[in-house]
């Protein structure tokens, strides 16, 4: 049973050269306890339709069309229909959400106890020796130390611990999902790894499911069940992580699997995808990502080619040439494709 | 035969309110020319500050630079001129390094009448013209009138590194140059520099965070790891991401997440005794990894400051056990 089911979603921003279509056409489902990661380059969507899931888009955001389906206990309800009483509810209690730059996310003046404070509040909790213990227990969860961190300000932290004191915070309200945009994203190495562990060790403890949004491929292979790839604002493929790495069938998924170098292992044929993303408000006819394709052919500038099952059926990819694709890499091993190419 | 150049036991040391802080602590660094070398660390550890003491943008508070052997801080007039030419930095970040004003044309063209490369707008042009080639930026007339916010985050990046060859360097210190651009377009900004570098014979010192993009750039090269203001371990780079000999080289190779499901899912980790980064304003004595290093010795590592040390056969190592073990090593295959 999916917790989540987003159906044909469609998000567009209203400028003044016309509707910019940041998001088109978007399906995916999100199983319980699964950890599904959205991969793109800046202007592929990816976090406008995160902040559209929990509808917090910016003024000048229309969704145009789709359904957002959220289940629990049998329930499904259409996020898009919720008043804003049950949208407070969702938001925090059923999906909470993790802001990239965690610096950002607090209040600069007030302590981490009244944040937590706060977040109770707003959703109903008045009892602070209550608030205070469960702050505690999570802080506790995410290998903070309690006594150090509630009567500290937002600047007296850390990176590292501020994004551990946002991961506790959303999971106050024992949400079913958790949405988290860049997680590690201008973290240390180190930081960064000791965040990964965390949530892997919190999603085995706590069962919840997990969206997150990255441009960085190495923390989809360290955490993620499946993974989606979107290029100017569609899914152009979906796939369990080891095809997604291993076996990709669109061209704009192998190229930034290639555009990636490693430390481990053999550096393999590495190399940039040519060109720019294109002009959201005036997309090119057909498929959008031809123009820097180098397998394209006519027909592919013909028509924008729908998201069909490759391989199996749990893999789809968007894309007329993707048979090309599979001959290119030849082996369907377990070897990163730098190597295949190389 | 002497580098082209070099740090030599360089320190540099910042007011703050909180007390002094020494950011860069006795380094010492000597490039040759053409080579394509890497410098990585985490925040604090100094490696922009090192950067900025090798272009000359900052003065040592102890140590000296040394360009063609001489040292440039007491050099002066046209010796001093020709090192400011001869070495360029490019910044991190093309959206605030470039003046939002200004076309690519008036951005070029000044440091060409500045430098006396060009005497008219039309030799500024041709000169343009052709730096705009040189960083694949073409056709040239597409972008000569263009204003930076007219151009992506990689365009801009080598418009800023065609300014930074507006005057001919020998050396380049490109400081997390490809960071703020997208991931499919790193490498051929990447493979730019390193073009340059093997073209035109010109010294490119990348400093960055990231291991992975080290490990690329400086593929036939060097790598030198920072902690804290010191360098830990400077080694060639397959050598260095193979067989780290520092423990801090290996913890950061050991907690990297690599885009590869299997070998980032199985990789061998080092554990850390501390995850906490000691404050510059109050480093530990002795080595400043010690209270986080698995190879701790009480007594040594907490006293004595570990000098940068060669080991066999192929790097540096400021690391007292690691010294100790490898050379041992080496003198039981030896024996």
């Amino acid at each position: 049973m999916s917790v989540l089911s987003v159906r044909g979603l469609s998000i567009d921003y209203l400028t003044r050269r016309g509707p910019v279509h940041a998001v088109r056409d978007v399906s995916f489902e999100l199983e319980k306890s699964e950890t599904l990661a959205i991969i793109g380059e800046s202007g592929s969507g990816k976090t406008t339709l995160a902040v559209g899931l929990i509808r917090l888009s910016p003024r000048g955001t229309k969704v145009a069309k789709g359904e957002i389906l959220y289940t629990k206990n049998g329930m499904t309800n259409d996020i898009r229909k919720l008043d804003d009483d049950d949208l407070r509810e969702y938001r925090w209690a059923e999906c909470a959400m993790v802001f990239q730059a965690a610096l950002n996310s607090f209040n600069p003046v007030i302590t981490i106890w009244e944040q937590f404070l706060d977040t109770a509040r707003a959703h109903g909790l008045n009892d602070r020796r209550r608030v205070h213990d469960r702050a505690a227990e999570l802080l506790d969860l995410v290998h903070l130390d309690a006594g150090r961190v509630l009567p500290a300000f937002p600047h007296e932290l850390s990176g590292g611990m501020k994004q551990r004191v946002l991961i506790a915070l959303a999971l106050m309200l024992e949400p079913q999902m958790v949405i988290l945009d860049e997680p590690t994203t201008a973290l240390d190495i180190l930081t960064q790894r000791s965040i990964i562990d965390l949530l892997r060790q919190l999603r085995q403890r706590l069962g919840f499911s997990m969206i997150f949004i990255s441009h960085d491929l190495s923390i989809a292979a360290e955490l993620a069940d499946r993974m989606i790839t979107m290029y100017a604002g569609r899914v152009v493929e979906h796939a369990r992580v080891a095809d997604m790495f291993y076996r990709p069938r669109h061209p704009y998924s192998l190229g930034l699997l290639r555009a990636v170098p490693r430390v481990s292992g053999a550096l393999g044929s590495v190399a940039s995808i040519p060109g720019s993303p294109p002009d959201l408000v005036r997309l090119p006819k057909g498929c959008t990502y031809a123009a820097r394709c180098p397998y394209a052919i006519d027909a592919c500038r013909e028509a924008d080619p729908p998201l069909l099952p490759v391989d199996t059926p749990q893999h789809e990819a968007a894309c007329i040439r993707w048979q090309h694709v599979a001959e290119v890499l030849g082996s369907d091993a377990e070897i990163p494709v730098a190597e295949k190419l190389a | 035969m002497t580098a082209l150049i070099e740090l030599d036991r360089v320190s540099r040391t910042f007011h703050t309110p909180g007390g002094p802080i020494t950011a860069v602590d006795a380094v010492s660094l000597a490039f040759d020319a053409g080579e394509a070398m890497c410098l990585v660390g985490e925040s604090g550890c100094g490696k922009t500050t090192t950067g900025r003491l090798l272009t000359g943008l900052l003065r040592p508070t102890s140590g000296r630079l040394l360009y063609e052997g001489k040292d440039v801080w007491r050099t002066k007039g046209a010796d001093l001129a020709r090192f400011r030419r001869a070495v360029q930095l490019v910044h991190q970040d093309p959206y605030a390094s470039l003046n939002p004003t200004r076309t690519v044309f008036q951005t070029l063209s000044a440091p060409l009448f500045r430098h006396k490369k060009a005497r008219t707008s039309r030799q500024a042009l041709a000169s343009v013209n052709e730096l705009l080639q040189r960083v694949d930026l073409t056709p040239p007339e597409n972008f000569v009138t263009k204003y930076p916010h007219q151009l992506s985050g990689g365009q801009r990046q080598r418009v800023a590194i065609a300014r930074a060859l507006t005057v001919d360097p020998k050396v380049i210190v490109a400081d997390e140059a490809v960071s703020m651009v997208d991931v499919s377009i790193r490498i051929s900004l990447l493979n730019l520099l390193l073009a340059l570098g093997r073209e035109f014979g010109v010294t490119i010192v990348l400093i960055t965070h990231d291991l992975a993009v080290a490990r690329y750039f400086a593929r036939e090269g060097r790598i030198g790891v920072m902690y804290l203001g010191r360098v830990v371990e400077l080694a060639d780079t397959e050598s260095l991401v193979g067989d780290p000999a520092h423990p801090y080289s290996a913890a950061l190779i050991g907690a990297i997440p690599e885009a590869d499901p299997d070998i980032t899912r199985s990789k061998k980790r080092v554990d850390l005794r501390s995850a906490e980064i000691p404050s510059l304003l109050r480093l530990p004595a002795g080595c400043t990894f010690h209270p986080r290093c698995p190879l701790s010795e009480a007594g040594l590592c907490d006293l004595k400051i570990p000098e940068l040390l060669p080991v066999p056969t192929d790097r540096e190592v400021a690391c007292h056990v690691a010294v100790r073990e490898r050379t041992a090593e080496q003198a039981a295959t030896m024996a």
